[in-house]
């Protein structure tokens, strides 16, 4: 066994037997996702590789690439870049907000010579590092109740409020409900739990009324009664459904959906893909895709617990968090349990900035994994 | 900081950890478990209705419509049916702009710029949708060249379709009408939801006629054709095996015989006025002509204002339908009605009346048309020679109630149902009909009584109703009524000769036919010379008439042939044939076509006559293998010197011995 080769200092270093610490598992099965959604894109395209297909694909391979590489990245070097991230992160945002891109009303992207980046998606991941740094200097007693908690609450609030005035509520809602979890998994108390639960479900009222865009309180509405304006607002959570629910047990067939092939479902090949693949593959085509979910969800977990690091065990444990959000917020969305928020059902969806934020975040995962043993000893204090 | 301290921290927050991860993990689970759950609802539980909806979506049922019904005379002959029509339509939901639209299909098909300004105003005001016809009756040429290119052309289509024909073009227009597209009024009747088969540019309605009248049996059901479209409607595919068929209109057939009406029509020439004829076994109308008439396949095409105009504006009315909707006075062809009426007063038909020109009563001088005077008269005189002082002193004796009693008897002052619109039922004068109808002199004068006895005054009749009272006579036995539609769709409708029984003795009946046959027959009649068939010993009996259409009062000569058009007299005759077993009856109405209907009217009535005869088997027969008649051979010989004397007591033998007076 190579365990006992392990234990020579100097041997877990070498990246041959890094890459071999690498949870390949957990990359099949990314694989898995991001070939049923080549499968589907090919399917939606009329049986072709353009124009979707191909670039998914392509997209993919960079990006499994890239998250090999940063799984060979030291999980110190991962610790000490995060609150840089962070702050890079915190100023894009802000630097949105004075010079970003306008698209469709919304600002959310910036140019930066020949590339646009969104900040907004390195804010996913910054939180979640900057969150697990912040803890891994905490005692469990201070995690659960302490006044030191209104850091990670800002840690939080800051990006979100930013995000929100873009305005971008569906990625709002993700880095709050990420941050939240990963402040859950830090050990906070159940009693602040339950008050920032119910405060926030007490906000929602005054917040969808007042602070909403039009165009976002139509969504809201529209998800509460979708049958109201079918070939308005409603048309997108009907179109779903009926894509959905037609597919039946075991679906129309590979390239036979026709609420896709025909346009009637919109968005199809990017935030409206399950539905899409529903049609086709019926409902067991649903249970087998999301088990695939559920099990880069349980090893990503796994992954987290076995790390030696309070900021291993945190950041992975975040990222997972944001995957899982992705995966129910989308399925939600797509069976008209939640409004439509642009939400992409992750590696399935059509579409590269939220691919490579996936997949740094697996990156990262990646990276504890390998160096699950290692010992950030500097944690304690660092910011204090 | 102690290092146990630090320790115990660890292991109390990886404890913690591990706890929420735990329970974050089951989280996770049971959102995915509810999505499942969700999915069980959508894809099992309601799979059925969002199949349904998604085949909805999927696909679309264009809309066919169904060939309309044909009609057809008697015979079987089509004289309205549908032949295929190729057009280009334009939908206003899938163009950006008329304009370029337009200009594109004017390329393709080269338009002017009133049809251009038309079309852009249709354009603009059809419902969405609902696509237009831009170009209709387009050659096959032109449909292949325009369908060609329509795949580039958004919005526009090569469609092909039926169009309405008259094969007979005029001869049918005013009983068959036409179709054309339906009009805003139209639709609005419809209610708020027309039928979408009523939008399509191919359909047309029924505008008049039967084609109005049996709209809804000619019409049909449009049917579907089923294609599979895309979210923005355009066909992905067709799918012939889910079509729906469309139903077609019934097919009407008439009691109209084609050859009659063509040759009917063709007789009038540019005469104006109408011509009916009827069966007098079964009441069938085999012929309903107006003249002049208009083509109907340019309305059914749709005609241009200005040759509407044109149709409007001619004095001779064409658009005018002068067998039901004009009604006249029916001059002399009134008199056997009102000999009827006599009978039936009790007049005896031998009581002689001395005609000497002109008569001397209630203080004015009332005059025959023949100046010279006709001398003494029977019943039957009379009628031979038209007597008007006759019958100016019977009408006057026997009193107007008695006329109109036997007027509407023998079928004036009514309407019949035909089963199409438009009859106007004319005038049957009587007391009780002045008194409410004649506000400025409600009392019937005995004056009114002398100038309705010769058929002018308080009575006027249309052409219809004239033929079926010849009908009535020539039968003798029912009060026959007209039959027009013989079937639709294949059933029967009641013939004509379910009716009464005339409320007349058969003799008197007898007696006035006898007087008809004289007026054909008898070297004297008033139309005898034009009354000759030419047909071996087949013979018509005949009634002449003119219609005053101004006073002569102030004018040299009731002879008017040297007045313009529309001051002569109306020209009337109504006969029918043959005499010894009445088969068809003939009525002539020849507007402003001069005195005596003898002149116009009856050379007319024996030409159609003639080809009714000649269509029918058992009368051709009879022509082409006479009766053996050793002893009068010269009976065949009608064209010859006329030997009236014996023809007519052959000709008549159900009339009453009369003794003949003149020669």
């Amino acid at each position: 066994m190579t365990a006992s080769a392990l234990t020579r200092p100097g041997e877990r270093e070498r990246v041959s037997i890094k890459l071999l610490e690498i949870d390949w598992r957990l990359g099949i099965l990314l694989c898995a996702i991001a070939g049923v959604g080549a499968l589907m894109l090919y399917s939606i395209a009329g049986s072709s590789w353009e124009p979707w297909a191909d670039r998914h694909l392509i997209r993919f391979g960079l990006c499994f690439i890239v998250m090999l590489v940063l799984a060979l990245v030291d999980l110190r070097v991962w610790f000490l870049s995060a609150y840089p991230v962070y702050v890079m992160g915190l100023l894009l945002l802000v630097a949105v907000e004075l010079v970003g891109h306008n698209a469709l009303g919304a600002t959310r992207w910036l140019k930066l010579g020949p590339f646009q980046i969104q900040p907004s998606e390195i804010m996913k991941i910054g939180v979640v590092l900057a969150l697990a740094r912040f803890y891994h200097g905490v005692s469990a007693k201070d995690a659960r109740l302490s006044w030191k908690l209104l850091i990670p609450a800002a840690l939080i609030g800051a990006p979100v409020l930013l995000v929100a005035h873009q305005p971008d509520l569906g990625t709002a809602v993700l880095i709050t409900l990420t941050g939240a979890g990963v402040m859950f998994m830090a050990g906070l108390s159940w009693r602040v739990l339950a008050v920032g639960a119910i405060g926030a479900l007490a906000a929602i009222p005054p917040f969808v009324l007042f602070v909403l865009h039009d165009y976002q309180r139509n969504r809201i509405l529209t998800f509460l009664d979708p049958e109201k304006d079918p070939s308005g607002t409603g048309y997108h959570i009907l179109q779903s459904k009926i894509a959905l629910g037609s597919g039946g047990l075991m679906g129309k067939g590979y390239g036979l959906g026709s609420q896709s092939q025909l346009n009637f479902l919109p968005e199809k090949h990017t935030d409206f893909i399950f539905a899409t693949f529903a049609e086709e593959f019926g409902f067991l085509g649903c249970l087998g895709l999301l088990t695939l979910y559920a099990g880069v969800i349980v090893i990503a977990l796994r992954i987290a617990s076995i790390s030696h690091s309070h900021f291993g065990r945190l950041s992975a444990a975040g990222v997972t968090c944001t995957f899982a959000l992705y995966v129910l917020i989308n399925a939600a969305m797509v069976m008209g349990l939640a409004p439509v928020v642009g939400i992409p059902m992750p590696l399935l969806s059509y579409g590269g900035t939220v691919m490579v934020t996936v997949m740094i975040g697996f990156g990262l995962v990646m990276a504890v994994r390998v160096h699950r043993y290692s010992e950030i000893s500097s944690g304690r204090g660092a910011l204090f | 900081m102690e290092p146990s301290i630090f320790f115990d921290e660890v292991n109390e927050r990886q404890g913690v950890f591990h706890r929420r991860a735990f329970l974050l993990g089951g989280m996770a689970g049971a959102g995915l478990l509810a999505m499942t759950g969700r999915l069980v609802a959508l894809q099992l539980v309601q799979a059925n209705r969002y199949q349904t909806l998604s085949a909805s979506n999927q696909f679309n049922f264009r809309l066919r419509p169904p060939p309309r019904g044909r009609i057809l005379d008697r015979n079987g002959v089509e004289i309205a049916s549908n032949r295929p029509d190729f057009r280009l339509t334009v939908s206003r939901d899938e163009i950006s702009n008329v304009e370029t639209t337009l200009d594109a299909v004017s390329r393709l098909l080269p338009m002017d710029d009133a049809r251009r300004s038309q079309l852009k105003r249709e354009i603009s005001n059809s419902p969405r949708f609902v696509p237009v016809a831009v170009a209709d009756g387009l050659t096959w040429e032109e449909f292949a060249r325009v369908n060609v290119r329509t795949p580039e052309l958004r919005g526009v289509n090569a469609d092909m379709g039926e169009a309405r024909v008259y094969p007979y073009g005029g001869a049918f227009a005013h009983v068959i009408g036409y179709v054309s597209k339906i009009n805003k009024a139209e639709l609005d009747k419809e209610g708020p939801n027309p039928e979408p088969l009523l939008l399509h540019p191919g359909f047309r309605i029924g505008k008049q006629g039967v084609e109005k009248a049996l709209d809804q049996q000619l019409r049909g059901k449009a049917g579907g054709q089923k294609v599979e479209v895309d979210a923005v409607g355009r066909v992905v595919r067709e799918d012939p095996e889910g079509d729906i068929k469309a139903v077609p209109g019934k097919d009407v057939q008439l009691t109209l015989d084609a050859d009659i009406q063509a040759r009917a029509l063709e007789v009038m020439g540019d005469e104006s006025g109408a011509i009916v004829v009827m069966d007098c076994r079964n009441g069938d109308l085999l012929c309903m002509v107006s003249s002049p008439s208009f083509d109907a396949n340019r309305f059914a095409s749709g005609v241009s204002g200005a040759e509407y105009r044109a149709l409007m504006n001619y004095e001779r009315k064409p658009l005018l339908d002068k067998v039901m909707t004009g009604t006249y006075p029916p001059g002399s062809t009134f008199k056997p009605t009102v000999a009827l009426a006599a009978l039936s007063a009790g007049v005896d038909p031998e009581q002689r009346v001395h005609c000497g020109g002109s008569w001397y009563w209630g203080g004015r001088s009332w005059r025959c048309w023949k100046h010279g005077g006709h001398g003494s008269q029977t019943m039957h005189d009379a009628i031979k020679n038209s007597c008007d002082i006759y019958f100016y002193q019977t009408a006057l004796r026997i009193g107007p109630d008695e006329i109109a009693k036997a007027a509407h008897a023998v079928g004036f002052g009514q309407i019949f149902d035909i089963g199409i619109p438009g009859q106007k039922k004319g005038v049957v004068g009587s007391r009780e009909w002045k008194r409410t109808a004649v506000k400025r002199e409600p009392k019937w004068q005995p004056g009114d009584s002398v100038s309705y006895g010769i058929g002018q005054g308080y009575v006027a009749v249309n052409a219809l109703q004239l033929a079926v009272m010849t009908s009535r006579i020539a039968n003798s036995k029912k009060a026959l009524n007209p039959r027009l539609i013989k079937s639709v769709g294949g059933v029967d409708t009641p013939p004509g000769d379910a009716a009464p029984d005339l409320p007349f003795p058969p003799e008197h009946l007898a007696y006035v036919r006898g007087a008809m046959v004289a007026v054909a027959n008898d070297t004297s009649g008033t139309a005898y010379r034009q009354s000759q068939l030419g047909l071996g010993d087949i013979q018509m009996a005949g009634k002449t008439g003119t219609a005053q259409v101004r006073s002569y009062a102030g004018l040299a000569s009731r002879n008017s042939a040297h007045y313009e058009w529309k001051f002569k007299d109306h020209n009337l005759f109504v006969a029918f044939a043959p005499v010894d077993d009445p088969r068809y009856a003939v009525a002539v109405i020849v507007e402003h076509g001069g005195l005596g209907g003898a002149t116009a009217g009856a050379p007319r009535a024996r030409e159609v006559m003639r080809v009714a005869l000649l269509k029918d088997p058992e009368i051709r027969a009879r022509i082409e293998k006479p009766l053996p008649l050793p002893d009068v051979p010269e009976a065949v010989d009608a064209e010859g010197a006329a030997p009236d004397q014996p023809t007519v007591a052959q000709a008549a033998p159900a009339g009453p011995p009369q003794p003949r007076t003149q020669g």
